[in-house]
C-alpha cells in the first residue's frame, strides 16, 4: 500500500486525492470545469493517458466528459448508455476512487445545472424573471443614488398566440428560442435580457437613453427580421431617473406604453 | 480551470437535444478554436445550426463540427482528407481576392475580382474546383450581418440539381476570410461525402 493510502473497513482510500478533490470543490465555483479538473487529478495521480466520466441528469441526459476536454470517439460509444461509469486507460484506478470521482463529478454537474437553471430561462437561455427583477432593483438603486441613467425595455411578441394555435407549440418554442438568440446578439455587455413571461421579454439597457435605445432596437430588428416573417414585436420603454427610479413604477410606465402601442397597432 | 463563460458555453451546448459529448480545442492564445459535438437521435445538421447560433454568442470565431453517433465518426478519417483554409489574400492594387485551400497534401488556389466579400466565396469555390472537387452549386448571396460582436458573413449556395439552399456562417479577421470560411461551412457536409471529389 502506498504511503498516501489508508485502509479502512477492508477498503483502500486515498485521502490525498479525496481531500484535493473536496478542496477544489469547495474553492471552485463548481461546474463543468471542475469535472475536467478532477479528471486531470486522476490522470496525474495514476499517470493516465485517457479518462472519461459518464454522468446523467434529467436536464441534459447522458453526458460524457473526457480528459483534456477532448471529444469522445467510437471507442466510447458503448459507454454512453451507462451513466454510472468512469473509464480510464490504462485501467489502474481502484473502484473506490472511481466511485468517488463519479460522485463528485455528478455533484458538480448538478450544481452547475442548478445554478444555471436558477438564473436562466430554460427555453431561451436568457435571464429568467427572478434574475431580471434583481437586475432591475440593482439598476434602480444605482440610478437613485448616483443619477445613472438606464432604460427598461419591455417587449411583447405580436400574435404569438395565433402562431401557437395555428402551427403548433413546437414552432412557437422555436420562435421564442430564435427571438432569445436575437436578443442576446442585440444587447451589449453589461445589459440584461430576460424572458419574463410566455411571449414577454425585458431588457435593461445600462447607461442608455433615447439614442442608445434606438440603436438597440435597430440591432434587434435587423437580427430578427431576416430570420423569419413570423416574428414581429412591440416595445414599451421607461427611462430612469427621468421617468422614475422605482422598479415597480418603471415597469408600470413601460408596460402602459407597450399596451398603448399595441392598441394603436390593432386599430 | 475554465472561465465561467466557457463553462456556460459548454453547458448550453450539452443542453441541446441529442448532444452526448462536447470536445473543445483551443488556439495558442487560449481562445476556443473549434467545438465538436457528438450527437445521437437528432439531425446533425439541425443541431449544428443551433450550435452555430450558440457559438456566435460566446465565441464567434469558433468552428463547430457535429459527429453523428449513429454513423462512422468523422474522427476516424485522417485530417489530411479534410479541406483546410490555408490563407487568404486581397490585393489592393488590382482588387483580386485569393483563397488558398489545402486538401490531402495539395493546395488549391482560387481567385476572384468581385471584392473581398463576394470574391471570398467565389475564390473558395474556384479553389475547391482546382483541388478536384465537383461543386454543383452556385452562389446566391453573400451578406455581412451586423451583430454586437462584429460582422459575421453568411453565404448562401444553391444546388444546380435542385432548389435546396446551403447556408454557412463564419466570422474571422476580415470579410475575405469570413466569406471563405462561411463558404466552406456551407459546403461542409457535401465536401465530406464520397462523391464530392471528382478526379
Amino acid at each position: 500500500m502506498a504511503t498516501d493510502e489508508t485502509e479502512l473497513d477492508g477498503r483502500v482510500y486515498e485521502p490525498w486525492l479525496f481531500l484535493t478533490m473536496l478542496d477544489e470543490l469547495a474553492n471552485a465555483d463548481a461546474g463543468i470545469g471542475f469535472i475536467y479538473s478532477v479528471l486531470d487529478l486522476l490522470a496525474k495521480r495514476y499517470s493516465l493517458t485517457d479518462a472519461v466520466v459518464v454522468l446523467g441528469s434529467d436536464q441534459v441526459g447522458t453526458q460524457a466528459f473526457r480528459l483534456g476536454r477532448r471529444q469522445v470517439d467510437a471507442d466510447s460509444l458503448e459507454l454512453l448508455d451507462n451513466v454510472d461509469v468512469v473509464v480510464t486507460t490504462p485501467d489502474v484506478v481502484p473502484d473506490v476512487v472511481r466511485d468517488a470521482v463519479r460522485s463528485v463529478c455528478q455533484l458538480s454537474l448538478s450544481l452547475h445545472l442548478a445554478r444555471y437553471g436558477a438564473a436562466n430561462d430554460p427555453l431561451t437561455n436568457i435571464a429568467n424573471r427572478r434574475t431580471f427583477e434583481t437586475a432591475l432593483e440593482t439598476a434602480s438603486v444605482q440610478s437613485s443614488r448616483y443619477g445613472w441613467a438606464f432604460t427598461l425595455v419591455l417587449i411583447d411578441l405580436n400574435e404569438f398566440k395565433a402562431v401557437n394555435d395555428t402551427v403548433g407549440h413546437a414552432v412557437g418554442d422555436d420562435l421564442l428560442r430564435t427571438f432569445g438568440y436575437a436578443l442576446r446578439r442585440a444587447v451589449r455587455g453589461g445589459d440584461t435580457a430576460a424572458r419574463i413571461g410566455g411571449d414577454e421579454f425585458a431588457v435593461i439597457l445600462c447607461n442608455a437613453e433615447g439614442p442608445e435605445v434606438a440603436s438597440f432596437l435597430e440591432r434587434l430588428r435587423s437580427t430578427v427580421v431576416p430570420t423569419g416573417s413570423l416574428i414581429s414585436f412591440t416595445v414599451g420603454t421607461a427611462t430612469a431617473p427621468r421617468d422614475s427610479t422605482e422598479p415597480a413604477e418603471l415597469y408600470r410606465i413601460a408596460d402602459a406604453r407597450l399596451y398603448e402601442k399595441k392598441g394603436k397597432s390593432k386599430r | 480551470m475554465m472561465t465561467p463563460s466557457e463553462e456556460d458555453f459548454e453547458l448550453e451546448l450539452r443542453s441541446l437535444p441529442g448532444v452526448l459529448s462536447v470536445g473543445v480545442a483551443h488556439r495558442d492564445d487560449g481562445e476556443i478554436e473549434k467545438v465538436t459535438l457528438f450527437v445521437r437521435g437528432q439531425d446533425p445538421e439541425v443541431v449544428r445550426n443551433v450550435a452555430l447560433q450558440v457559438a456566435s454568442l460566446y465565441y464567434p470565431r469558433a468552428a463547430v463540427a457535429v459527429e453523428d453517433a449513429n454513423r462512422a465518426p468523422a474522427s476516424s478519417a485522417p485530417d489530411a482528407a479534410r479541406v483546410a483554409l490555408v490563407r487568404t489574400d486581397f490585393s489592393v492594387h488590382d482588387g483580386v481576392s485569393e483563397v488558398f485551400l489545402g486538401f490531402a497534401g495539395r493546395t488549391g488556389i482560387g481567385r476572384s475580382g468581385s471584392g473581398p466579400l463576394v470574391g471570398g466565396a467565389e475564390a473558395t469555390i474556384a479553389a475547391l474546383r482546382e483541388l478536384g472537387f465537383d461543386v454543383p452549386f452556385f452562389l446566391v448571396a453573400v451578406n455581412a450581418i451586423a451583430s454586437v460582436r462584429g460582422w459575421p458573413v453568411m453565404v448562401t449556395l444553391r444546388s444546380l440539381s435542385d432548389s435546396g439552399d446551403r447556408i454557412g456562417i463564419a466570422q474571422a479577421e476580415g470579410e475575405l476570410e469570413s466569406s471563405a470560411r462561411a463558404t466552406l461551412d456551407a459546403l461542409n457536409r457535401y465536401l465530406s461525402s464520397p462523391g464530392a471529389v471528382g478526379r
